[in-house]
């Protein structure tokens, strides 16, 4: 057998770091916004778009994208929807009690590519979480960026999220903040539509590059518009989820096709993906 | 590296000498069938085995495998590997643990699978009897078995064995073995040639024009659920396939309540939950909905997929999945002989 790595010199992928829940805040009636520090006091390095598995012993793990911006060193924030048998369980956490990491994880978006452009994000309900790590990236380091666009669309108005990022971008003039909700209530002034409403309200350029993430019916919408303004779509980045059991590439839960979304993604270019058949 | 014979007469001994010093796992009678398992005696050893039951990768990757253990202060590792020998594999599980080799070493390197590699000796063995559903002769072809250190064939009056590595060399010095003569050496080859004439299935077409044909024939809906129809998604061609790696990961409890493992248990893509994810308040989403996209996505992986990487298909022709499957619809020669068809 021919391998570079004896098993003796490497590091299990399998071991997490043990991190501290320095705040938890009750987002929406089933999501939590943890704020997290590694236990060791170094910072997590991250790319906006990777992963992190979060878990906890006896319980297990799943794969949560970073909510915050890299450049935020003390912290980074993860939230988390209950849905299951470990989110439930994280979400009885609080502050200064103890979660396990294994990350970062998986591949981010392409910075590098976005860097001089103008960005435009569209995130639909809880794919405001992973974007809003690009979108703090951005506005920590808003001269490297061109225009700043951010669409952001939910079912009902109480399920938005970070609701004290939303009063400071409505306001904000380094972002042209845009959003909706598809049925709205009673205190609800703002517009009411699908996401794909928010489009005629600005003037955008084919040379825009694009960043979607949202529910999956979300995605076909989005570009449609998108092929309409005629941003290529090898410029669209989309957000994908999927089953990231391991998130290491071994599992196999969540495979597209041929692609592992925990280790190929879980940020691809929509060029990369639209011809896969698993996809969308 | 050395080729040398062995008397049928000093075999036992050899196994016995060998036995004494290590673990020796090897094929060995389970009621009608056959199974790897820890060889006790000499005795045991079957190597006039036709298929077992299970591939041999469970020595690297056991059915349930501990990733870590943890009680309350925090995680440990759970990892212990032991030197051993595994005996008596055939060329197609042989081809079947180099894949998993390439695919647990690949992009982030599986300590937990590849430490229980790297304390295994293999030893190839030549197929004496060949199963029912076998076609190790027709698929692949282009890919041959290299994970062995050495290669075991049963000739007229005792043994060839064939020394790949130094781990296989190191095994003459548990037998009487002398240098193998151009005649012994010669029947060792004839014998191997020969089994690939009784494979009973027969694939029709080479690697690169099935995997071309299978992967255009993706979106022919009719075509998967019409393959899938009697399919009960129980996962059994998965379990059996001896390049089928994908796991489950769970956590469970010590009677403690204080203590316990992280667990990776097989899993099956053909199950219906495999690629399903909770959306909160009761709702879900099934990525690979149909019985007819499941059983795509099993044909797709081992005719297409991993191609690339693997230099071949990710089947290597053991017809284990064919003779495991209660509606008898997994066999791949079947399948793919029918696209190609088309």
């Amino acid at each position: 057998m021919n391998h570079q790595c004896h098993w003796t010199e490497v590091e299990n992928i399998f071991m997490p770091r043990e991190a501290t829940i320095v705040r938890a805040e009750q987002a929406t009636p089933t999501e939590k916004h943890f704020t997290l520090a590694m236990k060791d006091g170094r910072a997590m390095e991250f790319q906006p778009g990777q992963i992190v598995e979060l878990g906890l012993f006896g319980y297990g793990e799943i794969p949560i994208g970073f909510a915050s911006s890299p450049t935020r060193t003390e912290s980074f924030d993860l939230v988390v929807r209950s849905v299951g048998r470990v989110s439930k369980a994280i979400n009885r956490l609080t502050g200064g009690d103890s979660v396990w990491v294994r990350g970062p994880l998986g591949h981010g978006f392409d910075l590098a590519g976005l860097r001089g452009q103008d960005v435009l994000i569209v995130a639909g309900g809880i794919g405001l979480c992973p974007t809003r790590s690009l979108i703090q990236y951005i506005l920590d380091r808003r001269d490297e960026f061109g225009r700043f666009i951010l669409f952001y669309g939910t079912r009902e108005p109480c399920l938005q999220l970070f609701r004290d990022d939303l009063a400071c971008w409505r306001g904000a003039d380094d972002v042209e903040y845009f959003e909706t909700v598809d049925v709205g209530d009673d205190t609800w002034t703002g517009n009411v539509g699908v996401i794909t409403t928010l489009f005629p309200k600005v003037e955008l350029t084919p040379e825009t590059r694009a960043v979607v993430c949202g529910p999956p019916i979300f995605y076909r919408f989005v570009v449609r518009e998108l092929d309409l303004i005629g941003v290529p779509r090898e410029n669209v980045f989309v957000d994908l989820e999927r089953r990231m059991k391991c998130g290491v590439g071994k599992c196999g839960h969540c495979q597209i096709n041929d692609k592992y979304v925990c280790v190929d993604g879980p940020v691809f270019s929509f060029a990369d993906v639209q011809d896969l058949e698993e996809a969308f | 590296m050395t080729t040398s014979f062995i008397r049928s007469d000093d075999f036992t001994a050899f196994l016995a000498a060998m036995l004494e010093a290590t673990p020796v796992y090897g094929p060995v009678a389970k009621r009608s069938r056959f199974v790897f398992d820890r060889l006790e005696s000499p005795e045991e050893l079957r190597l006039d085995y036709d298929v077992t039951i299970l591939p041999p990768r469970k020595l690297f990757f056991s059915p349930a495998q501990d990733l870590l253990r943890f009680d309350e202060a925090g995680p440990a590792a759970a990892l212990e590997p032991v030197e051993k020998v595994l005996f008596g594999v055939h060329f197609y599980d042989v081809k079947a643990i180099d894949q998993t080799d390439v695919l647990f070493a690949e992009r982030n390197y599986d300590v937990n699978y590849m430490a229980h590699r790297q304390t295994t000796t293999i030893v190839a063995a030549n197929i004496q009897n060949v199963s029912g559903r076998a076609f190790f002769a027709s698929v692949g072809t282009e890919v041959r078995p290299k994970g062995h250190d050495a290669f075991l064939t049963a000739v007229d009056g005792g043994y060839v064995l064939e020394a790949r590595t130094e781990r296989g060399e190191a095994l003459l010095g548990y037998g009487a073995f002398r240098p193998a003569t151009e005649a012994e050496i010669d029947e060792a080859a004839r014998v191997n040639a020969a089994a690939l004439e009784r494979c009973p299935e027969k694939l029709e077409h080479g690697t690169a024009e099935i995997a071309a044909k299978v992967r255009a024939a993706f979106s022919d809906d009719d075509l998967w659920s019409d393959l899938a129809k009697d399919c009960f998604s129980c996962g059994s061609c998965n379990t059996v396939c001896p390049t089928c790696y994908c796991f489950d990961v769970e956590d469970t409890w010590n009677v403690d309540q204080a203590s316990g493992q992280r667990t990776r248990f097989w899993d099956a893509c053909l199950t219906e939950d495999f690629a399903k994810v909770s959306l909160g308040e009761g709702a879900t989403e099934n990525f690979r909905e149909t019985p007819g996209a499941r059983f795509r996505h099993r044909i797709m992986r081992k005719a297409v997929y991993l191609n690339p990487k693997l230099g071949g298909p990710a089947c290597v022709g053991c017809g284990r999945c064919s003779a495991a499957c209660t509606a008898d619809i997994a066999d791949p020669v079947r399948v793919i002989n029918r696209i190609m068809a088309s």
